[in-house]
């Protein structure tokens, strides 16, 4: 195995908004950075938004700025494709190792030019789209993606060659290893992220053989002028829906899934689909079945307030049931917790889950640090140094402790920059600390010596 | 202030031959595509004789975008970019970088707006549509042959900062940057430090004493030699831009109570709703000024809470109606009662917890502030230390009932949630009501058991009125920005339509304001608790960090230029200028004769324009943006 190593004075981990956020702050300061993400693409969960309340940015208009200007810093470093086997302490720095999955594309000759993706015979349902679009079994994973270079999923390819063939500058390998890479850093940053939880979690929201209901992430993607059909329709049959519903808190601020506390961004992210529902079907009914709604930030009551005078009818119910027939339509059982408290079965065309959010990654596997008991990583002082962990000269920022939006992200993943350049001062400080008392017991010894 | 005048390099001859441009439109992903012709527009400008190549892109602002334009650049030897895509404001500056990191003058390019002025504006006419972004397009076109190569304004960054506000958020900002090695004053208006915290008993979710965190941050600044801290004391003025401010610190006058201006001596005391107190080993008259040299200025003014009408829920009219923080000093050991809950000296059994007071207000059903606007906003904070008083009753005191009106519950942080949890468990009985039929607060007649009662449409329970007889009322107030009109003044900051500070961008770019060098921490931005006033406090002082750490900032170049030959000295430029020290008019010698000119500090200057406007020969040019650059887009427009 190839060996490769790396010095650096900040090891941030996840490239997603919150990572690159970090990483950019720290290489404007001046220091080296190397950034790891497993994907084969940075933008995290960001880069596959339709748009971002509140102000309807269109997310990738905003988000491929902020990787593009990551990738090309010339203090730092991205490595796709990599996971993080151990993060160790080693003296006064972090000893990483790092492993590089096989791309089965060398990365410094593929252009990006997608070739291969046109002439591969495999279609599998593309993740980026969630589940709901094709892709090949070599694909540039989205077109902005960064870097722009193929992968090939060696589990769905079928080693038919006509890649490796058409390919114009060689780039195809199908006999990649793992390689190894070790880090050495004076701090770490982990922004490790979060996931959605998964959409059959709750078996009263996943009747079996269901097509019709949606992952939050995924109705982002229906919604994405770029997205798998070009407009929202239902998958099972591409009918234009009538009448879409969101189901709240289907797995936040639930105990039996283990889950007690708020997903944070479920309301806001809810609302600003069903506005993009509304402007992209005028005719469609859109309601959103809620616990509380949870507009705190800085102008999302005025963007709440906008929804319902646009329609959007917000029933206050809890939902005990979701049926889909063999038409797949869907049945929505409700409880009204307001009005008389009546139970209802409403039909509904589609029907949105806005699951909770899980960690993106358990740090415990490869760093020493401390999780809280909702699995997110443990802040050491969380109320007026927020990024810190349990251990001096690991931060952590963004969503991996603890759901945010994006704005609360970058906030902290600036916060965990600061505490990182900090941390990292306090080191040289320290060093020319030592050096003054090595020169000052020479200085006396030499003085000894003399008299 | 640097006297020294900076210009760009004179331009090399660009008229000798016809500048070639290449001309990159996007599709943003259909964003515009879906209304806009895109094929049709590169094959129509691809006519213009000065356009070399024109190209279209899924995503322009992609990594494969960027790399095109490079591309080109090299192979077809372009002399000028023009990207039409969506506003510049979202991506200009990232293709100027594109050229940058080629090696190529960022300043030969040019951007055409073809979504939010284009297919956005036009999506029910897409042949018009299609015409008014070749229009654009060929207006940018013709700027882009007359551009020339531009160089930022360097600046020197003096290494030190201003931190205007002394609670959690300035606290944090002046230690993240004092350790980074930079120097730090520390402005706060009262003679305490500490701020809103200092009024608080213990914080959720830690339920650490406020005075611990407190006493903690302050004696960390108080003991650092980097930071000189000045209480009692505010800013009356401020010249200069990023990398070098000067800001001017009085006394606050008429506050007997305030330390004045001086070091302060290292002695922390916390005094509980008050805040940290530090002796002053140099007291000083009051109207005494000092002026502070700085390279960024970072305003943490904090928050005040929004104070009920008299006769809102009864406020002002009955003793026993008071405000969340008024219950907080209330149960605190270091309260008027010894913490007992009692009002009007008999002990309380049942307290009403009215939540979004002077939050999430709505038009036509709240009354506005002198401003005429309602405080629309959620004040985020409210709902969950509400609870967590809530649950210190029932904790300390379980025979009182506590009723809670609500509107949304939205403990949405870390641990809040478990508040709610607990509150429910503990027997907190929860009320809904909707802004239009707000809970009323009432005297009760003499027989009553209670001197209040509260009665409430309540939403959970068929829409049943019900009453609540209770002996204390208390008030959610909500947050609203401390009155900093004159600070607002004097660094011409920008405020949103909530009063509070206006961040360059809300999801981006949360801690930078649209002037440069001035950043924003804390609660002064929007309503937010310490953990998140603390993150951003630090992600602002990053932001300091960056600006003053190089030694030098770099600024547009897009500044108002004088041509001596054409200035005849009238000085009508100067008039209109609005940014103090950007002009002046200065005697020059010109072959041997003595004459007046208007003359630019190109740091200073904001490149607005208005000296170009009224200048009545052509005298003066913004850089980037000359008249005749205009002149020709105009020409292109209307040739079409
Ligand atoms: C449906 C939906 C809609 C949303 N809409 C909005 C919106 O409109 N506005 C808004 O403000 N917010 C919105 N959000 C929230 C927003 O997505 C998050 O705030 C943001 O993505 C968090 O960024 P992050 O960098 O912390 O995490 P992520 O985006 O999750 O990035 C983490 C990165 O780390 C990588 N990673 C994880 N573990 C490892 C490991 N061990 N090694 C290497 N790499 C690793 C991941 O692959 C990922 O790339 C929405 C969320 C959802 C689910
Ligand atoms: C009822 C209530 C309970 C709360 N409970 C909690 C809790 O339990 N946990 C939690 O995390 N958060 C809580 N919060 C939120 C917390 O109070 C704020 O997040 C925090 O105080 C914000 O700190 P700050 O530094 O931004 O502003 P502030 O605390 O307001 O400090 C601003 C400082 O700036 C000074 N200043 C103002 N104008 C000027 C000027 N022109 N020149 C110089 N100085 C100036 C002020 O005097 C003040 O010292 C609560 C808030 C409320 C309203």
């Amino acid at each position: 195995m190839n060996t490769q190593t790396i010095q650096c004075d900040a090891l941030v981990v996840g490239g997603g908004i919150g990572g690159l956020t970090s990483a950019l702050e720290l290489a404007d300061q001046g220091y080296q950075v190397a950034v790891v993400e497993r994907e084969a693409s940075i933008g995290g969960v960001m880069i596959a938004l339709s748009k971002v309340f509140p102000t309807l940015d269109c997310a990738s208009c905003i988000t491929t700025p902020r990787m593009a200007a990551a990738a090309h810093h010339p203090n730092i470093e991205i490595l796709t494709c990599t996971e993080v086997k151990s993060i160790t302490r080693d003296g006064r720095l972090f000893a990483a190792n790092l492993m590089k999955k096989p791309r089965y594309v060398d990365e410094k000759l593929c252009i990006g030019c997608r070739q291969c993706e046109y002439v591969c015979p495999v279609d599998v349902p593309h993740e980026f789209e969630g589940g709901l679009g094709a892709r090949k079994a070599i694909y540039v994973p989205f077109a902005t993606a960064i870097p722009q270079k193929a992968v090939l999923d060696a589990e769905n390819c079928m080693l038919c060659g006509s890649c490796e063939k058409v390919c114009p500058s060689q780039a195809v390998d199908y006999f990649q290893r793992p390689e190894e890479i070790k880090v050495q850093a004076k701090s770490v940053v982990l922004a490790t992220g979060f996931q959605l939880l998964p959409k059959d979690s709750k078996k009263e929201y996943s009747p079996p053989g269901s097509l019709n209901i949606l992952s939050a992430l995924q109705m982002e993607r229906l919604l994405s002028p770029h997205g798998p059909y070009g407009r929202v329709i239902r998958p099972s049959d591409g009918k234009v829906p009538d009448s879409i519903a969101y189901v709240q808190c289907a797995g936040s601020r639930d105990k039996s899934l283990g889950i007690p506390y708020c997903s944070r961004v479920c309301c806001m992210y809810a609302i600003k689909q069903a506005m993009l529902l509304s402007g992209a079907l005028p005719l469609a009914d859109v309601t959103i079945y809620y616990m509380d709604i949870r507009a705190f930030g800085k102008g999302y009551e005025e963007f709440y307030e906008n929804a319902k005078a646009m329609g959007i009818q917000f029933v206050k119910a809890k939902v005990a049931r979701i049926a889909e027939d063999e038409e797949h339509n869907l049945n929505v059982r409700v409880e009204l917790m307001e009005e008389d408290g009546r139970v209802e079965e409403r039909a509904h065309d589609l029907v949105v889950l806005s699951l909770g959010m899980v960690p993106g990654c358990n740090p415990e596997e490869f760093v020493p640090v401390m999780r809280d008991d909702d699995g997110f990583v443990k802040c050491a002082s969380p109320k007026t140094a927020p990024a810190l962990t349990d251990q001096p000269g690991i931060l952590v920022a963004g969503t991996a402790a603890g759901p945010k939006d994006i704005v609360d992200t970058i906030a902290k993943a600036g916060a965990a920059a600061m505490e990182a350049a900090n941390y990292m001062r306090g080191l040289e400080l320290d060093l020319s600390a030592v050096t003054e008392a090595v020169t000052g017991e020479e200085e006396r010894a030499a003085e000894r010596a003399a008299s | 202030m640097p006297e020294e005048v900076q210009t760009n390099d004179q331009p090399e001859n660009r008229e000798a031959k016809e500048p070639q441009i290449g001309v990159y439109i996007c599709h943003c992903g259909g964003n515009i595509s879906d209304v806009v012709d895109v094929q049709t527009v590169a094959e129509e400008v691809k006519k213009i004789p000065a356009v070399k190549v024109a190209r279209t892109n899924m995503f322009m602002c992609s990594d494969p975008g960027q790399e095109m334009i490079l591309e080109d650049l090299e192979k077809e030897s372009l002399d000028g970019v023009v990207v039409a895509s969506c506003s510049p404001k979202l991506h200009e500056l990232t293709f100027r970088n594109a050229l940058k990191r080629g090696n190529h003058n960022p300043y030969l390019y040019e951007h055409a707006n073809i979504r939010e002025q284009v297919s956005w504006a036009h999506h029910g006419d897409p042949a018009g549509a299609t015409n008014k972004a070749i229009r654009l397009i060929a207006a940018a076109v013709a700027k882009a042959v007359r551009l020339e190569p531009l160089k930022p304004i360097r600046v020197e960054a003096f290494p030190h900062a201003v931190v205007i506000g002394g609670g959690v958020s300035g606290l944090t900002a002046a230690r993240k940057l004092s350790k980074q090695g930079l120097g730090v004053t520390l402005i706060e208006k009262s003679p305490y430090l500490g701020g809103q915290t200092a009024q608080l008993n213990q914080v959720y979710p830690t339920e650490e004493k406020a005075e611990d965190l407190l006493r903690m941050l302050v004696e960390e600044v108080v003991d650092d030699s980097n930071i000189k801290i000045y209480t009692g004391a505010e800013v009356v003025a401020a010249t200069g831009t990023i990398g070098d401010f000067v800001v001017r610190v009085r006394n606050v006058p008429g506050d007997t109570s305030a330390k004045g201006i001086g070091l302060i001596e290292k002695k922390v005391v916390f005094r509980p709703f008050q805040g940290c107190t530090v002796r002053s080993d140099r007291p000083c008259s009051p109207g005494d000024e000092l002026e502070v040299r700085c390279g960024v200025v970072i305003i943490a003014t904090g928050f005040k809470h929004y104070e009920p009408r008299s006769g809102e829920y009864s406020y002002g009219e009955s003793p026993r109606v008071i405000t969340l923080p008024d219950l907080i000093k209330l149960l605190s050991p270091d309260g008027p009662t010894g913490g007992r809950l009692e009002i009007q000296g008999h002990p309380v059994r049942d307290v009403a917890l009215i939540h979004c007071v002077g939050s999430r207000q709505v038009d036509g059903i709240h009354e506005p502030q002198p401003d005429g606007r309602v405080n629309s906003y959620c004040s985020r904070v409210c709902c969950t230390a509400t609870l967590q008083a809530a649950n210190e009753i029932k904790d300390r005191f379980p025979h009182v009932n506590v009723y809670e009106f609500y509107r949304d519950i939205r403990a949405y942080g870390r641990g809040h949630e478990d508040y709610y949890e607990k509150a429910s468990g503990k027997g907190v009985l929860f009320f809904r009501y909707t802004p239009d039929s707000p809970p009323l607060v009432e005297k009760t007649g003499p027989n009553a058991s209670r001197p209040l009662k509260v009665r409430v449409r309540d939403t959970l329970t068929f829409g049943e009125d019900l009453e609540a007889p209770v002996d204390l009322v208390v008030l959610s107030v909500g947050m609203m920005p401390n009155d900093i009109s004159d600070l607002v003044d004097v660094f011409k900051l920008p405020v949103g339509t909530d009063r509070f500070l206006q961040e360059v961008h809300p999801k981006l770019r949360p801690v930078e304001m649209a002037v440069n060098g001035l950043l924003l921490a804390g609660t002064s931005q929007g309503p937010r608790d310490i953990t998140e006033s603390c993150a951003s406090a630090a992600a602002a002082a990053s932001k300091a960090a960056i600006a003053l750490g190089k030694g030098y900032v770099e600024l547009e170049p897009f500044v108002a230029q004088v041509d001596p030959a054409r200035c005849d000295g009238c000085g009508l430029c100067l008039n209109e200028c609005s940014y103090e020290g950007a002009l002046r008019l200065t005697d020059i010698e010109i072959e041997g004769k003595v004459e007046r000119k208007a003359l630019v500090n190109a740091p200073l200057c904001m490149g607005c324009g208005s000296c170009a406007a009224v200048c009545p020969h052509r005298a003066i040019n913004v850089s980037g943006w000359t008249l005749d650059q205009f002149d020709s887009m105009v020409d292109a427009i209307a040739a079409q």
